[in-house]
């Protein structure tokens, strides 16, 4: 699997990426020192303390320099520079702390777009016509007619909110977040909410592509040499409905990332999401030029993952 | 006479569409003997391919056998059940398709796929059931099958794929091979190679084969028995030599007579049974045969002929039958099915 050419082809993409990194981080800080007002504006700050703060981040010298010199910075030395509000605050450390929360809840809500799309769309696919398929089909049809910020909402106010007042607080979802990583207990809600639109996306598709795959004459084939059901199932025919899963991977990876901005937002999860808009709001611009450009590397690598994953599932792909 | 291995009873397949019943296969009967190997001929849509499918139980939705018996070491495998097809599937009667492109499960390697067919019945452990693919390989003449094991189904050739679908036919040495066209999706040299390949297999191993085939020189290649197929109905059975010399059913003497031939006149046109193959769901009333039969006659309208022995051991379901058609119709020069014959032109007519 991992031959020459594969390693050429990720190597070409790794290049790309980082042509894409650059590309973002550029128009977002280009973008930003365009913007009416400054960095310090906030803080009404006056005289030499405020010439003072100015130099200390180089923003009083030209533009095409600070421009240059955040280039090298980022490039040669990973370095995205300070935080303009919390001084002292190192960019780089930060937003790989928040990146290693949000891919957290990221993953989860993958396991559930695709673990729970997958199991929904086979057992509709092979009860086919009966009342569980009409079930799964209408659950589907909700999921990605919502939202994911109002399935989370509703999420919050039945799991926090009335499950707590039902049991008199012996059950309830306690929203936060305690250690570095959270726990199974405090992700569970989030990644669903996140995941959920997109495991009813995958529900009809796996749906579809098991109804198409379970007429072929290879599953004839597999039942003429008398293997058991359940082994056709799982092994002759999901595998081959889950290439066209695949194909729509790519976009649903991408609306998790983005998507967890707004949960993260929600349920108070201390990740790169929300960070992006504390940093918006406090208009601690070199922090949303880290955030971004961490962003911009999260989208091209989720990316390449997802076609890797084609090499794996159907052999005839070679890249 | 030795018991037959399997029997088919009265097999009766229909589909039930929106448009009302199609009777896909109607009331065939006929008898496998062990090691004997029987073709099933007809057009397409004659049935041929369900009556196969319908042994094992794997015809496709809409469709199901409603009566009949199929019976294999005196149980009826129609009555099993899923467990119990399932064993007899692949273990005792095994079945290969028609297009081994599509027969074979691209995504996983050609040799795990035959591995499967010994694995599913507890054959053998996987490092046995492996050395037998590669010996089974080999059985089917599969150059460097040590190597080839490990190739996905797409970078073998059509006449490869067809050769592993045999070996996982083979796998389990079942005694009895049903053969859905295997080789309409092969080009003609590949095409003698896989009948070779199936009589050998046939002499040596002692497994009986039913091929289902539309072409009657894969026929008369491979076997010694012959069921005619006519609009989900037998219409005509017997030896190969018996039935290809003196076939009785009118549309088993067109089907002969359209075989292409390398000798006949470079002028004379490709015959072709005329008219269509009737539509099952209002098959033609009294013999099913009777719009396109040149040799009709007026019972022919209004009564179904049943099977009867028109010779020894040959029989066909048809008021006239071509003996009488020979002899009282005056329809010799017709009936001729040599070259050049009945076309109007004689063989050394055309000279120029």
């Amino acid at each position: 699997m991992l031959n020459r050419g594969t390693l050429i082809y990720i190597s070409q993409r790794l290049v790309l990426i980082v042509f894409t990194v650059f590309a973002v981080s550029s128009v977002v800080f280009l973008g930003i020192h365009r913007l009416p007002g400054d960095a310090l504006f906030n803080e009404h700050l006056h005289g030499t303390q405020y010439q003072l703060l100015l130099h200390h981040y180089g923003l009083d010298r030209p533009l095409w320099d600070q421009y240059t010199s955040f280039l090298t910075g980022l490039f040669l030395h990973g370095n995205l520079g300070e935080s303009l509000v919390n001084r002292g605050v190192p960019i780089t450390p930060l937003v790989l702390r928040e990146l290693t929360v949000s891919a957290e809840v990221g993953l989860f809500a993958l396991l559930f777009t695709i673990g729970l799309g997958m199991l929904l769309g086979v057992v509709a696919a092979i009860r086919q016509n009966t009342w569980v398929d009409y079930l799964l089909s209408t659950t589907s049809v909700i999921g990605y007619s919502m939202p994911s910020f109002v399935i989370a909402t509703f999420l919050l106010l039945f799991f926090a909110v009335w499950l707590d007042n039902f049991t008199q607080g012996t059950f309830y979802f306690q929203i936060g977040w305690t250690g570095r990583f959270g726990t199974i207990g405090e992700i569970w809600l989030p990644a669903f909410a996140l995941g959920f639109p997109y495991a009813s996306i995958v529900a009809r598709l796996t749906r579809a592509s098991m109804l198409e795959v379970i007429r072929q004459d290879y599953i004839r084939t597999a039942r003429a040499k008398g293997l058991r059901e359940t082994v056709i199932m799982a092994r002759h025919a999901l595998r081959n409905a889950l290439i066209p899963v695949i194909t729509i991977l790519g976009p649903l990876v991408i609306g998790i990332i983005t998507g967890g901005v707004i949960i993260e937002n929600i349920f108070g999860i201390p990740g790169l999401g929300k960070e992006f808009a504390n940093s918006i709001l406090n208009r601690d611009y070199n922090i949303v030029i880290g955030v971004f450009t961490m962003y911009a590397a999260m989208v091209g690598l989720a990316n390449l993952g997802v076609d890797l994953l084609y090499v794996v599932i159907d052999p005839r792909i070679r890249y | 006479m030795p018991t037959p291995i399997l029997q088919v009873k009265d097999l009766h397949t229909e589909f039930l569409t929106d448009g009302g019943v199609v009777k896909a296969v109607d009331g065939v009967s006929f008898d496998l003997y062990p090691g004997e190997s029987i073709g099933i001929v007809g057009e397409s849509g004659s049935g041929k391919s369900i009556t196969a499918l319908s042994i094992l139980r794997l015809v496709p939705d809409p469709g199901r056998v409603v009566s009949g018996q199929v019976l294999f070491h005196d149980q009826d495998l129609l009555q099993l059940g899923g467990e119990e097809i399932r064993e007899i599937r692949g273990r005792d009667i095994a079945m290969i398709f028609q297009d081994p492109q599509s027969s074979l499960n691209p995504v996983l390697r050609t040799g795990f796929q035959i591995d499967e067919a010994m694995l599913a019945h507890n054959k053998a452990n996987r490092k046995q059931a492996r050395q037998r693919t590669v010996e089974l390989l080999r059985r089917v003449r599969i150059p460097a099958p040590e190597t080839r094991v490990k190739d996905f189904p797409h970078q073998l050739s059509g006449g490869m794929r067809q050769r592993a679908m045999i070996a996982m036919g083979l796998a389990n040495a079942p005694s009895i091979l049903i053969a859905d066209e295997p080789t309409t999706a092969l080009d003609v040299t590949v095409q003698a190679q896989i009948l070779e390949l199936l009589a050998d297999l046939n002499r040596d191993l002692g497994t009986a084969i039913v091929m289902i085939t539309h072409n009657m020189g894969v026929v008369a290649g491979l076997c010694s028995r012959v069921l005619v197929m006519y609009a989900g109905e037998i219409v005509e059975q017997g030896p190969v030599e018996q039935i290809f010399e003196h076939p009785q059913h009118p549309y088993t003497w067109s089907l002969l007579r359209s075989i292409p031939r390398v000798d006949a006149l470079r002028h004379e046109r490709l015959r072709s049974i005329e008219g269509l193959a009737p539509d099952l769901l209002h098959p033609p009333a009294g013999c099913r045969f009777h719009p396109r039969c040149p040799f009709r006659v007026e019972k022919c309208f209004t009564d179904e002929p049943r099977l009867q022995e028109v010779a020894p051991d040959q029989l066909a379901a048809c008021w006239v039958t071509m003996e009488r058609a020979r002899k009282e119709m005056g329809a010799d020069d017709l009936i001729d099915i040599r070259p050049g014959a009945g076309s109007g032109l004689r063989k050394g007519e055309l000279t120029e």
